[in-house]
This record gives C-alpha cells, sequence and structure tokens, in this order.
C-alpha cells in the first residue's frame, strides 16, 4: 500500500493554502480533489479579504501564495467602495459601509473561484512536487479507517492508501466530519444559505456604470423588502467582466418561510436599481421557419458564428485589451473595431432576423451552504490526526450579508500545516500532540479569539455611520444608543453598553427581521429616492437556468432520502435551488441529476459528494 | 524502453460557433477552425496511458499541409510527446487511403531515428470523411498485427505482448468484447469509448507531471517538430498523392432520405388517464402488434 506524510481532503481555498504552506515547510504533501478540474465545485460570493491585526498574526493569502498575488492571480477588481442599498418598492436609500469593510483590512477583491482556484492550484503543486506530493482531481474520499496503528484512506476511484496526517478541508457539507463523528452536522439555525448569478456586461460598461477607475470594485448590498421578509439580504460585487448578483440568508428563516431560492434571485433583478446595473444590449433571435429544417439549421448555425465573434469582438472593444487588437495588426485603429462591430451588427439584423433589446445575460445560476462561524465553529477542530479547516470547521465570519470565509479558511490552513509540519519532525501524530497543538493555534486566531469583539467593533461602525441618520423612526432598543453615539463623547459608552448588554444579547438584535427588514425599509421609505428602470428584463425560468449548468451526471444517486414523509423533506421541494425534489401523495421524490451540491438537504438525508469527476461543473464559480 | 507512435489527423470543428457552411450548403472550409480530430484525441489519451504506466517514449506524425502543425501541437499537449513529425508535401495533395498509408508506413520507419515502434495507435476514423481504411492498411504495410477498435489493453514488457479488449459489433448480432494477445509490434485503433484508467496516487502523480511537460513542450513544439518531405521519406512518388490512389471519387451525394411514415400523438402527461392506454400501446408495439 502507498503511504503519505500528509494528505489533504478537498482543493477548495483552504485545501490549496495547506497544500503550499506544507510544501513551502519542505514537506510532503498530497491533495485529493473530488472535481475533474480544480475550481469547479467552488462557489463563493466574494470577496477575497487580506486582513491585518497590530497585535497579533494573521496569514493572509498573500502570506502563503506570495507577495506578487495581487499582481500575478486572476482576480477580479479591487474594492474601494461599499454600499448599503436599503430598499422599499421603488424607493432606495443608499448607506456608505465603507468603513465596515476597510475595518483591518489590507485589501479586498473581488474573485471567481473557478479563476482563482485553479490559479492557486498551479502554485501549490509546484511547490508540492518539489517534494513528492501534488493535487490528484477526479477522486472522492468516501472513506477513512484506523487499522493498528495506520490510517486508511479510501475513495472510490483509486487503491487504498495510508496517511500519517490528514487535514480535511472538504467543506460545509465535510464527509470527513461525518464519518469520524468529529462534530455534529451542522443544523439550520447555524448556516447561511447561498444563492448566486453570474451576469455578464463589458469591462468598461461596468466602469462607467459603477463610476469606477480601471480594475477597481464595488461591492453593494442590499436590505429591505427584496427580502421577502427572510432574515438576510443581497449583494452585488463587481468582477472584471461580470458582476456577482446573490442572496445569503438564514436557512432557519428560510425553513420556516420555504421559498424557491430561484425566486430570491429574482426578486433582486426586479430591483429597478438592480436591474439598471446590470442592463445591456443584448442580441435576439427570430424564428426561421419557412425554409426546410436543414436550412434553418444552416442559417442557425451560420448566426451563432456570426453572434460569437460580435459577442467576442464587442468584448474586446470594451476591454483594457482593445489596444491588442491594433497592435497584433488585425484592426489600424480602435475607431475601425467599432465599425467592425456595427458592421456585423448590421448584417445580424438585416441578414439574420436579430433584434437587438435592452436586456441582461445571465452566465451562471449557484447555490451553497455557509457556516455561521459565530455558532458553530467547531471547538475542537480535530479528531485522532485529522485536523479541520476552513468551511469544513464551521469557521465563517458574518457580519449581516457580509462574509469572510475565503480569508479565515487560508489562516486556518497555515496553523493546520504548521502542526503537521512539527508532528512529521517528531514522528507524532497523537491527537494530543497534533490535534491539541492546532488548537492551540487556532485559538491565537484573531479569527477566533476575536470573533466577539469583531462583531462589536462592526456594530461600533454600523451606528457611527448611521448616526446622523433621524433616529425618530428606528427601533428603540437602537435610538437610546444612536443617541448616545451622537455625540463623540458618549461613544465610548455606547459601546460599554454593548458590552454589558452582552454578546448573546445583541446577536438576536442585530439578526432580527427589525434589523434586516423594517429599518431597512422605513429608511427607504423616509429618505430613499425614487429609481425607475427604462425595460423589463427577461428573467431566465428556473428550467433555462439548470439547462445552462454542466454536469457530469452519476447514474447512482450520492444522496439517499431517509424520511420521505418528514415535514423538513417536504420543505427542499421549495428550497432545492434546482428542484431536485418533487412531492407525490405526501412523499418526496428525489431526481439527483440536477443537483448542484449546496448541501441544503443533507440534514436529513444521507448525503456524500458525488464520486470523482461527477455531478455539477461550475465554470465561474 | 518502450517506444510508442501515434498517427493523427487535423479535422475541422463541427461544434456550433465554430463550423460554418457555404451558401450550397457545403462546408466553408475557410471559415470554420481546425482542430486535432476527437478520434485522434482518444488515440493520443491511449498513447500517454503506455507513457504513464510503461515509461514510453512517443513520436506523433501526421500527413497533410503545414497547418496541420497545429494538430501536432495540440497533441503533443495531450501525450507530452518526444517527437512531432509532419509529412508535408505538395505531391501528397489528392492521396487516397492507401497512398495515404504508404506516407505513414514510410513516416513510422523514421520514427525515433529508425527505431522498431513497438506499438503504433490511431484514432479509428476521422470525423470529416469515411476514411477508416487508413489505419489497417499502414499496419499492413508496415507488417505489423492489427488490433482494431481496442477498448482496454495492457502491455506484459518481460513476455513482450499486448494483451487488449476489442469491441466487435456486427449488424445484426450482440455487441461482444474479444480478449486477444498479440507479441509486439502491433498496430492499434482505439475505440472512442476508450478511457485510460490510472488507480493509484502515484499514477495520477506521474500523470500530473507529464501533462504539466506536455503543455510546457507544446508552447515550444517546434523545437520537438520534424518535417518530412516525400524525399527524405524515401518515397516513391508514383504511389503517393493523386498518382498513387487508385481510389476515383466520381461524385458524392447526398442520400436522399426516405420520407418518414410515422404518426405522431401528443399525449398530455398531467393527465393519469391518459397513462395506461399509452402503456398497453407500447406493450402491443413491444410484441409486434
Ligand atoms: C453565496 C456565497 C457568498 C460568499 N461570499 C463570501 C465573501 O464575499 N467572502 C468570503 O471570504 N467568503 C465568502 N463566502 C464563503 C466562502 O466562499 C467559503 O467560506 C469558502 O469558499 C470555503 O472554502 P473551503 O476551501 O473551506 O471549502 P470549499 O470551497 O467548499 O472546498 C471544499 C472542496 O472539497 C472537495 N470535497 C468535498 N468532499 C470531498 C471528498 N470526500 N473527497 C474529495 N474532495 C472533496 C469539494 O469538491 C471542494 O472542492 C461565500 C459563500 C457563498 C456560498
Ligand atoms: S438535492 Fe440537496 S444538495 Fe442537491 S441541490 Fe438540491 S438541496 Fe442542494
Amino acid at each position: 500500500m502507498e503511504q503519505f506524510d500528509a494528505v489533504i481532503i478537498g482543493g477548495g481555498t483552504a485545501g490549496l493554502s495547506a497544500l503550499k504552506k506544507l510544501s513551502d515547510l519542505n514537506k510532503s504533501a498530497i491533495l485529493i480533489e473530488a472535481g475533474n478540474q480544480m475550481g469547479t465545485k467552488n462557489v463563493s460570493g466574494g470577496i477575497l479579504y487580506s486582513k491585518r491585526d497590530p497585535s497579533t498574526t494573521i496569514y493572509n493569502v498573500e502570506d502563503v501564495f506570495g507577495s506578487d498575488f495581487v499582481s500575478s492571480a486572476p482576480i477580479e477588481r479591487l474594492i474601494k467602495k461599499y454600499y448599503l442599498h436599503a430598499t422599499s418598492k421603488s424607493k432606495i436609500f443608499t448607506l456608505d459601509l465603507t468603513p465596515l469593510h476597510e475595518y483591518k483590512t489590507n485589501f479586498g477583491y473581488s474573485v471567481l473561484l473557478n479563476r482563482l482556484v485553479p490559479w492557486l492550484a498551479e502554485r501549490a503543486s509546484e511547490s508540492a512536487e518539489k517534494h513528492g506530493g501534488g493535487i490528484i482531481t477526479g477522486v472522492h474520499v468516501s472513506d477513512i479507517q484506523w487499522i493498528d496503528d495506520k490510517t486508511i484512506v479510501t475513495t472510490n476511484e483509486l487503491e487504498e492508501f495510508q496517511a500519517k496526517a490528514i487535514i480535511a478541508a472538504d467543506g460545509v457539507n465535510s464527509e470527513v466530519a461525518e464519518l469520524t463523528a468529529a462534530r455534529h452536522k451542522f443544523t439550520p439555525e447555524e448556516l447561511y444559505f447561498g444563492v448566486k448569478v453570474i451576469i455578464k456586461l463589458p469591462e468598461r460598461i461596468i466602469e462607467e456604470r459603477f463610476n469606477l477607475d480601471s480594475s477597481e470594485g464595488s461591492a453593494h448590498l442590499f436590505a429591505g423588502d427584496i427580502t421577502s421578509n427572510l432574515i438576510g439580504g443581497g449583494f452585488l460585487y463587481t468582477n472584471r467582466e461580470t458582476l456577482s448578483l446573490g442572496a445569503v440568508y438564514h436557512y432557519d428563516s428560510l425553513l420556516s418561510n420555504p421559498i424557491t431560492p430561484s425566486q430570491l434571485i429574482n426578486q433582486l433583478i426586479e430591483n429597478s436599481l438592480i436591474s439598471e446595473y446590470i442592463k445591456d444590449e443584448v442580441p435576439l433571435r427570430n424564428d426561421i421557419k419557412d425554409l426546410p429544417k436543414e436550412d434553418q439549421l444552416k442559417i442557425h448555425l451560420s448566426a451563432s458564428k456570426l453572434m460569437k465573434t460580435y459577442d467576442e469582438l464587442r468584448y474586446k472593444y470594451f476591454s483594457k485589451n482593445s489596444k491588442e487588437l491594433v497592435e497584433s495588426g488585425k484592426f489600424t485603429n480602435i475607431e475601425e473595431i467599432r465599425t467592425k462591430i456595427d458592421s456585423i451588427k448590421k448584417d445580424l439584423i438585416e441578414k439574420y432576423g436579430v433584434q437587438f433589446v435592452n436586456n441582461y445575460v445571465e452566465l451562471e445560476y449557484s447555490a451553497k451552504l455557509i457556516p455561521d462561524g459565530k455558532r458553530c465553529r467547531m471547538k475542537k477542530p480535530f479528531y485522532r490526526n485529522i485536523l479541520f479547516i476552513g468551511d469544513a470547521a464551521g469557521r465563517g465570519i458574518f457580519i449581516g450579508p457580509k462574509i469572510e470565509g475565503l480569508n479565515v479558511g487560508i489562516d486556518d490552513a497555515v496553523r493546520a500545516s504548521i502542526a503537521i509540519s512539527r508532528s512529521l519532525e517528531n514522528s507524532n501524530f497523537g491527537s494530543d500532540y497534533m490535534g491539541k497543538y492546532y488548537e492551540s493555534l487556532i485559538n491565537e486566531s484573531p479569527y477566533t479569539n476575536d470573533m466577539k469583539k469583531i462583531d462589536k467593533d462592526y456594530l461600533t461602525l454600523f451606528l457611527d455611520i448611521v448616526r446622523n441618520i433621524s433616529t425618530g423612526f428606528i427601533d428603540p432598543r437602537y435610538s437610546f444608543v444612536l443617541n448616545l453615539m451622537k455625540n463623540s463623547g458618549f461613544r465610548g459608552i455606547a459601546v460599554g453598553l454593548a458590552n454589558i448588554l452582552g454578546y448573546d444579547k445583541i446577536l438576536p438584535i442585530v439578526e432580527s427581521k427589525n434589523t434586516y427588514i423594517q429599518l431597512p425599509i422605513s429608511l427607504a421609505n423616509r429618505l430613499g429616492n425614487i429609481f425607475t428602470s427604462s425595460y423589463v428584463p427577461a428573467i431566465p425560468t428556473l428550467s433555462e437556468r439548470i439547462a445552462k449548468l454542466q454536469y457530469n451526471d452519476d447514474t447512482d444517486s450520492h444522496i439517499i432520502v431517509k424520511n420521505k414523509k418528514s415535514e423538513f423533506m417536504k420543505k427542499l421541494v421549495l428550497l432545492c435551488p434546482t428542484k431536485c425534489y418533487s412531492s407525490e401523495e405526501g412523499e418526496v421524490i428525489l431526481q439527483h441529476e440536477g443537483c448542484v451540491e449546496c448541501g441544503t438537504c443533507s440534514f436529513e438525508t444521507d448525503w456524500k459528494h458525488p464520486k470523482g469527476e461527477k455531478g455539477i461543473i461550475y465554470r465561474y464559480g | 524502453m518502450l517506444n510508442v507512435g501515434v498517427i493523427i489527423k487535423l479535422e475541422p470543428d463541427f461544434s456550433e460557433g465554430n463550423v460554418s457552411y457555404n451558401s450550397d450548403g457545403t462546408l466553408n472550409r475557410a471559415e470554420t477552425k481546425n482542430i486535432l480530430g476527437p478520434h485522434s484525441a482518444v488515440a493520443c489519451n491511449a498513447a500517454f496511458y503506455c507513457k504513464v504506466k510503461y515509461g514510453a517514449q512517443i513520436s506523433i506524425g501526421t500527413m497533410g499541409p503545414p497547418i496541420a502543425e497545429t494538430a501536432l501541437r495540440q497533441a503533443q499537449v495531450l501525450t507530452n510527446a518526444e517527437e512531432l513529425n509532419l509529412y508535408s508535401d505538395r505531391l501528397f495533395a489528392g492521396a487516397d487511403t492507401l497512398a495515404t498509408a504508404e506516407v505513414l508506413k514510410n513516416g513510422v520507419g523514421k520514427m525515433f531515428g529508425g527505431g522498431i515502434i513497438d506499438i503504433v495507435f490511431s484514432g479509428h476514423r476521422a470525423s470529416d470523411g469515411e476514411t477508416g481504411q487508413t489505419g489497417p492498411q499502414t499496419a499492413w504495410k508496415l507488417g505489423y498485427t492489427f488490433l482494431g477498435n481496442v477498448i482496454e489493453f495492457n502491455i506484459d514488457s518481460d513476455r513482450k505482448v499486448v494483451i487488449a479488449k476489442r469491441l466487435i459489433s456486427l449488424q445484426g448480432m450482440d455487441t461482444i468484447i474479444e480478449e486477444v494477445e498479440s507479441p509486439l509490434p502491433v498496430f492499434i485503433t482505439i475505440d472512442p469509448s476508450y478511457r485510460s484508467i490510472y488507480n493509484t496516487v502515484s499514477q495520477r502523480l506521474l500523470l500530473n507531471k507529464f501533462r504539466k511537460e506536455g503543455r510546457k513542450r507544446s508552447e515550444d513544439y517546434r523545437q520537438f517538430l520534424k518535417v518530412y518531405t516525400s524525399k527524405n521519406l524515401d518515397l516513391d512518388p508514383k504511389r503517393v498523392g493523386l498518382q498513387g490512389s487508385p481510389t476515383i471519387v466520381y461524385r458524392v451525394e447526398k442520400i436522399p432520405r426516405a420520407r418518414t411514415n410515422r404518426k405522431t400523438e401528443i399525449i398530455d402527461p398531467s393527465n393519469p388517464n391518459n397513462i395506461m392506454p399509452l402503456i398497453t400501446k407500447i406493450i402491443q408495439l413491444a410484441r409486434g402488434k
């Protein structure tokens, strides 16, 4: 049986950081990832933060992957502005929350994981190969057993092998946690549910529309009536040539008020401010009917080719790299590109009956659960010789709709690597030696011990921002604090008061319908401006959204329903983001083929990730 | 060391958004992108398997115009080949499968400086022409044992034999899988259903290493490229190109499709009363009524 020093299960941002760090510590490590290609299983919002804390150490992405991270990695835009839009019908009131975003921050970049993860993987495997390690894709770990003094890893695809130490970086729906019973399965109260679409928009149009300098971006959060009375909110992040538009909700709030996730996205799109943000000029085909089938097909294919050329050229024209087309000699100047685009457009209209209309273009629909670290992080993030990191350890940080999971996972990864490295040097993998040491390192992390403090700091910052707003209509529980905040002399007292109230008391106030829904609605009603949209977006149906997704189908289901009649399962008929559940005569039936592996149904099912290479293949993430 | 050769072909990309047709309905070759043919790609995968599993060195060959370099380059990405060979000469134009096989035979003879090639792989046909004979004809000219439609194979290097599974489907008969053993050298055409299976961690690590190397090599593929003409392939001009082609394509006709005579009935599935009659009908049909 083959044997390896360190085995990392899961190749998201956390797992890859562990591989890179262990290799840089001159240790041999292999990483096993279920997806066929790196980054095809990972979903984020997402803003990747690099944080600082003068009083302690934080391990950031650039510490692990190189100081050239910002200049070399395929990251999207440096987020400079951070807004919260309170909505009530067509009224919108905008708060500038940039100080919240800048809190202890070196930088925050918008990222698409399908772009970023392969780059991280390339860097990590380069280091790993120097020590005989590397990344193995398309392999699903199905079991871990301890026989005598051996730890044996079983997969669906490969011969069994042995590991001295294991890092579980297998995400929020961690099977390693399940197999080992290292922690309980996260409950709905401990989770958020995220759903997102990627929207296509040319680079320079994004910059003009959001008033951005080249390479810079902004983040927009939404709260108020667009949340359908659920605790959570929407987000819109600018990427280079796309926008990430999504919603994040408390899972238990969704359970008590089930709604189709796709509908949550639609509600965002129907908002006039958002629909204007995502608007583009989009070609619309007309059916050609009077010709024989074969000719129709040929015209269809030729029109496709021309539309593809049009689209590529237009995106290039509106991109930073438009000059390349001139430099390569294809065009003599930028104006000529414009002329060419217009002439193709004319051809499309005249020869192929294509129309150009105001609409928007969705590229990908995705969904995933997110652990709420405040509620569910593992107090003891280890089991035997396994260390848990990132979402697998339940360590995301939530502050309202602001999420930090990526950076926390990276920090965990470094700490786990340090612990394993020490164990490899001393050939001691006992939980008292390795696990306990990791625990102590994790407890030094500001992401662990300052979690409560972070919340309070954020609250202070938030109150600071809203202190100039008329408080008459704000919940009396706030207005007292707010009035104190108005006077800088009393600000310290206000924070002190928040401390006295106690963390556990503050949390329900902060995460209440009042804060998430009523407060923004009344803000918008009282102080908001009216926004109207110049068009009605043609929102794809759920079937169209699913049809655009790419899957590698497995004939066997990776999910087994335990109780077809339970109340929970019945709710999944609505709650499954891709409608894998239907109900017939009081029983719930699963059709696993459209599953996006979000984990929402895992609470009452026998839930596994699909076998290696199988299942959803995200192209943006 | 196991020496492996692969014969590949550049083909039009028929996927939507890439293919283009002339107004008379024929393929517009100038506007259509060219890629390594899908069957050639499968042959490349089989050769790569030999590299990972048996440490083989790989040489790729193709006959075609200079633009066929694109296919060689793509094949190098897939195989991390040590050698790329382009057999390119105006004299080769208009070749049928027999004249093509003549070029390929001599091409294989030049691989790795004229050393013995233990296995030659090719795809089982091309997607832009019914030219499935090229492989068997080349094998025959080389004097190699020919194994067609191979879906799985392993090599016993001590005994110098290959053990292979072949998929045999004949019209009107059940598809069977035949297991054969043959001494090296062999010429193998790979079935499109072939998948390489790498089932240990070490094989996977090696695979990654070679893939990466392959990508790197292909960036500078000309360094690995040898271009041959009829002269330096020692070919007799009478046996290549149009001259060497006994086949005369008189005309390619579209086969008129028979008028279908099916009746369609639309059944509304939301009405359960419709389902039973449907099942009864299917059963009747299945019984041949
Ligand atoms: C909508 C949304 C918005 C978010 N926004 C932000 C944000 O703005 N900023 C931020 O910092 N965070 C954000 N997050 C959270 C962040 O995305 C996650 O915390 C982070 O991606 C988790 O990384 P990970 O490596 O721990 O897990 P994952 O990325 O989930 O990786 C787990 C990997 O393990 C693999 N795997 C699982 N089981 C097995 C197995 N048995 N065998 C082999 N492989 C396996 C999976 O295929 C997967 O690749 C957001 C999340 C969502 C869903
Ligand atoms: S079946 Fe379950 S895991 Fe899959 S998409 Fe639906 S809710 Fe998510």
